[in-house]
């Protein structure tokens, strides 16, 4: 098993109520550019902070980025104290947001998701017209090489309705 | 290589006709067989087959790192 699709069963198993977005969204609707994490952006109320916090201990989340000699207490607090996290962990890459670029908050994603079953759990997606959007709003030249494929992909599917 | 068949609507992204997003995307650069290839799998699918790229990719620079390292040791 690798590290996506090991990263989509843990958010499945541990029932974290979250969106997919970023590259792994992109490629559910079918872009070929390869990504290596996956990014989330997830609810932020109490009981979903609880399994997010579960989930990142069991695949031993670390601080990506960060210098080792910092302190770093992954529980819920920590979460609520701060929106966006990237951390390495056992399975990969795996980075929580709090709010997307172009979109909003978990609550925003959730209103723009599809719902897409893999590997056992149904989960959502953040719609292709807003990951075009989210892509668009954030500008980065690996976000705006996304662009041509990801509005072809929306043009074949208007093509086809 | 068995040769792929195309449908109607996949040949609008294999051959696209000008002034859509296809053709944009063919014209940045984009090898659109790649994509039709991905929109006949299911998502899970899509997400082993990105997981196998991944895996080339690292591979491809695992051997590059050490033809290098090679390299350096013979000069």
């Amino acid at each position: 098993m690798k590290d996506v699709e090991r990263q989509i069963r843990l958010v499945g198993e541990f029932q974290i109520e979250c969106v997919l977005v970023g590259g792994v969204a992109a490629t559910v609707h079918g872009s070929s550019i390869p990504t290596q994490d996956l990014d989330i952006c997830y609810s932020r109320d109490s009981a979903n902070l609880i399994r997010v916090v579960a989930a990142l201990r069991s695949v031993n989340a670390t601080l990506r980025g960060a210098p080792k000699d910092i302190p770093f207490i992954l529980d819920e607090e920590t979460l609520r104290r701060g929106l966006n996290f990237t951390f390495d962990t056992d399975v990969g890459k795996l980075d929580l947001l709090g709010e997307v670029q172009g979109v909003g908050v978990y609550a925003d994603c959730f209103e723009n998701a599809d719902e897409a079953e893999m590997f056992g759990y149904g989960h959502r997606v953040l719609s292709l017209e807003k990951l075009i959007d989210a892509k668009r709003a954030a500008g980065r030249p690996k976000d705006l090489i996304a662009l041509p494929e990801l509005e072809t992909i929306l043009e074949h599917r208007k093509s086809g309705l | 290589m068995d040769k792929v068949e195309y449908t109607e609507r996949e040949m609008l992204l294999i051959d696209p006709k000008p002034g859509t997003a296809a053709a944009a995307a063919r014209d940045f650069g984009i090898d659109l067989s790649l994509t039709v290839s991905n929109l006949r799998l299911t998502p899970e699918e899509r997400i082993k087959q990105l997981d196998r790229h991944v895996d080339g990719i690292l591979a491809l620079r695992r051997s590059l790192r050490w033809i290098s390292r090679a390299s350096e040791r013979a000069t």
